[in-house]
């Protein structure tokens, strides 16, 4: 312990000596690992915050989807153009098998909503009752639409927050008033709690327009399809019965390859893994940083080397061991490297932390002791070989040496 | 006590073998005051070079204490360089980086088995007797060549070595400087029993040693 701090303090008392080449060699190894700890954050950010939109679903959902959504590597695949649509009939169909707690048709469609002389985008959701229950929507203002909105095809819609105070100004005032789409009124009946975000890869709640999809099918839609089909299973039913059942009465209709049957655990497992894949890859490109920064700490440590020659044979001459010198210089470059590993590190809970405010990123344990694992052995195997060149000058050379 | 057996160190240049040493039997007893003389190119250095197992010689064999030496890896030679042998340079070579104290205390970081005194306290001794304790933490660029030198003959006794071996301590050094050094020298010597060995080319510092051993062109050519 007396012989390692020994080590550290002679380390440090040469950085003294040297701040402005200790700043910038460390300045290396600081920027390798700043754009790996958020390159990461960024990883494990994007992943965290597209799973938290599929678990704020709920785990009992099933997604009935066009085209084959998932390659047998568990990724997902390009469905294709043109694929199969889905009709009330398969939704009837659906609603038979055992398992199922409701069944909810889907239609998504961006569109413009006009109200007061101003118009703004959005999105149209078209569904049953049941939407609001595997979307895990409430309403702030007003009420949601019930089934007998569905049987009626009223023209009641619920819209999202963020519409609601672009059209009239404030949640409040919206309820009651009326708003057009596709060139069809419709009353507004209820405005969403804020969710933020989208679905996967889909449009906002937050400036969505949410009606029964009968209405929809009046104007708005009228080829009288669906994207999707969203099946809740009842709870602690057998969910792989349900997705077995659901197979066997739509190949009836369809080829096996014009549609899935996929559960939500398997979505998040693809993007998992997808996301698996992007941070491999991000941390691959910030690894080259590290490795320049690595031979410019390998670089100092060669001149270092040299410079002190002398000091080395003084050394060696009372006592040190070719293994004491070795230390010595490799305590110095792992010092060096470490440095910039938690400089970086700090530097990158910073950015973290501000960037937070708009995009989630975030840092995790395993980024943490990466960068520190990482700058350690950047240390080590860098410094490795200018130190054993020290280790190994012969002493009566190294203290003859001017 | 300090053997060298038929001791030959050559180096092969273009024309060549060239002897810095040849054939050369030496032994330096427990508490001696002795000196090599001889000048630049005898091989007086490349003598304590090799007594002081900073280098092998080519053939012949160095006994400390009466241990072989030449069988020993580098890193038993290391050790016992450390342990047994004191040095003290022409050019002081302290550690400008390191304190006084810190200096003379670094053969003890070196030193793998515990030490049998209290160095700390032992160094502070060495500093008052030398007249410098006041300067145990400055660094050796603000001390004069004297005071310097001194640090460096605190920094080879500091392990209490066999042997002292000195190049050229005075070499660096205005008379009256050197004469203090001298001075010092003779009295650890006398006072604490320390083997010294100077090492010089001026006849008037080797015949202030009990003993001088002459060396030209690798050979030792008088014992007195």
């Amino acid at each position: 312990m007396k012989y390692l701090s020994f080590h550290l303090r002679t380390a440090l008392k040469n950085f003294g000596r040297n701040k402005v080449r200790t700043f910038l060699t460390s300045l290396g190894i600081l920027i390798g690992v700043l754009s790996v700890v958020i390159l990461i954050a960024l990883g494990v950010g994007l992943r965290n915050y597209i799973e938290g939109q599929f678990a704020s679903l709920g785990t009992n959902l099933i997604f009935v989807l066009p085209g084959q959504v998932l390659s047998e590597g568990g990724g997902f695949q390009d469905p294709g153009i043109g694929g199969i649509t889905f009709d009330e009939r398969d939704v009837k169909s659906l609603q038979r098998t055992p398992q199922v707690e409701y069944v909810v048709p889907l239609i998504n469609k961006p569109v413009t909503v006009e109200a007061n002389g101003i118009s703004k985008s959005g999105s149209v959701f078209g569904g049953t009752a049941d939407m609001f229950v595997i979307f895990n929507l409430e309403a702030q203002r007003g009420e949601l639409f019930t089934a007998s909105d569905v049987g009626k095809r009223s023209k009641s819609v619920v819209i999202g927050s963020t519409l609601a105070v672009d059209l009239f100004g404030d949640v409040d005032s919206a309820v009651g008033q009326k708003v057009v789409v596709a060139n069809q009124r419709f009353s507004v009946i209820g405005v969403l709690k804020e969710k933020g975000g989208g679905g996967f890869g889909g449009p906002s709640y937050d400036s969505g327009v949410f009606l029964p999809y009968t209405t929809a099918f009046t104007g708005i839609s009228p080829d009288k399809n669906f994207a999707a089909i969203y099946l809740g299973a009842v709870k602690d039913a057998d969910i792989d019965q349900l997705v077995t059942d659901a197979e066997t009465i739509l190949l009836k209709r369809y080829k096996k390859d014009d549609f899935s049957v996929v559960k939500q655990t398997e979505i998040l497992n693809a993007i998992t893994s997808i996301f698996g894949i992007i941070n491999t890859v991000l941390l691959a490109i910030g690894s080259i940083s590290l490795v320049v920064g690595g031979i410019g700490i390998m670089n100092i440590m060669y001149a270092n080397v040299t410079e002190r020659t002398k000091e080395v044979g003084i050394r060696r001459a009372i006592g040190a061991t070719k293994r004491d010198i070795l230390m010595q210089f490799l305590a110095e470059s792992i010092l060096l490297s470490l440095f910039g590993g938690v400089g970086g590190l700090l530097l990158a809970v910073l950015i973290v932390l501000v960037v937070q405010q708009f995009f989630p990123l975030a840092i995790n344990s395993t980024s943490v002791v990466a960068a520190l694992g990482i700058s350690t052995a950047i240390g080590v195997f860098f410094g490795v070989f200018p130190a054993r060149r020290a280790a190994n000058l012969a002493p009566i050379e190294a203290i003859r040496y001017e | 006590m300090i053997e060298a057996k038929n001791v030959s160190k050559v180096y092969s240049v273009a024309d060549g073998d060239f002897y810095a040493l040849k054939d050369v039997s030496v032994s330096i007893k427990d508490k001696e005051y002795v000196s090599i003389l001889g000048t630049s190119g005898s091989g007086k250095s490349t003598l304590m070079h090799i007594i002081g197992l900073l280098d092998r010689p080519t053939s012949g064999e160095i006994l400390i204490d009466g241990k072989k030496i030449e069988t020993f890896s580098d890193n038993q030679l290391s050790t016992i360089r450390g342990q047994k042998i004191g040095f003290v340079f022409q050019q002081f070579n302290l550690i400008q980086k390191l304190t006084v104290l810190e200096n003379i205390l670094l053969p003890t970081v070196y030193a793998k088995h515990k030490m049998q005194f209290n160095a700390k306290e032992y160094a502070m001794e060495l500093l008052k007797r030398f007249g410098i304790e006041h300067r145990a933490d400055f660094y050796p660029n603000k001390l004069s060549g004297g005071q310097q030198q001194r640090v460096a003959i605190a920094r080879a006794l500091i392990m209490k070595p066999t042997i002292v071996l000195a190049d050229e301590p005075t070499g660096n050094l205005d008379s009256k400087t050197g004469e203090e050094i001298l001075q010092l020298l003779e009295t650890l010597n006398k006072e604490l029993g320390v083997t010294i060995c100077i090492v010089t080319h001026d006849k008037t510092v080797a015949h202030r040693t009990k003993r001088q051993i002459f060396v030209k062109d690798g050979e030792i050519v008088k014992k007195y």
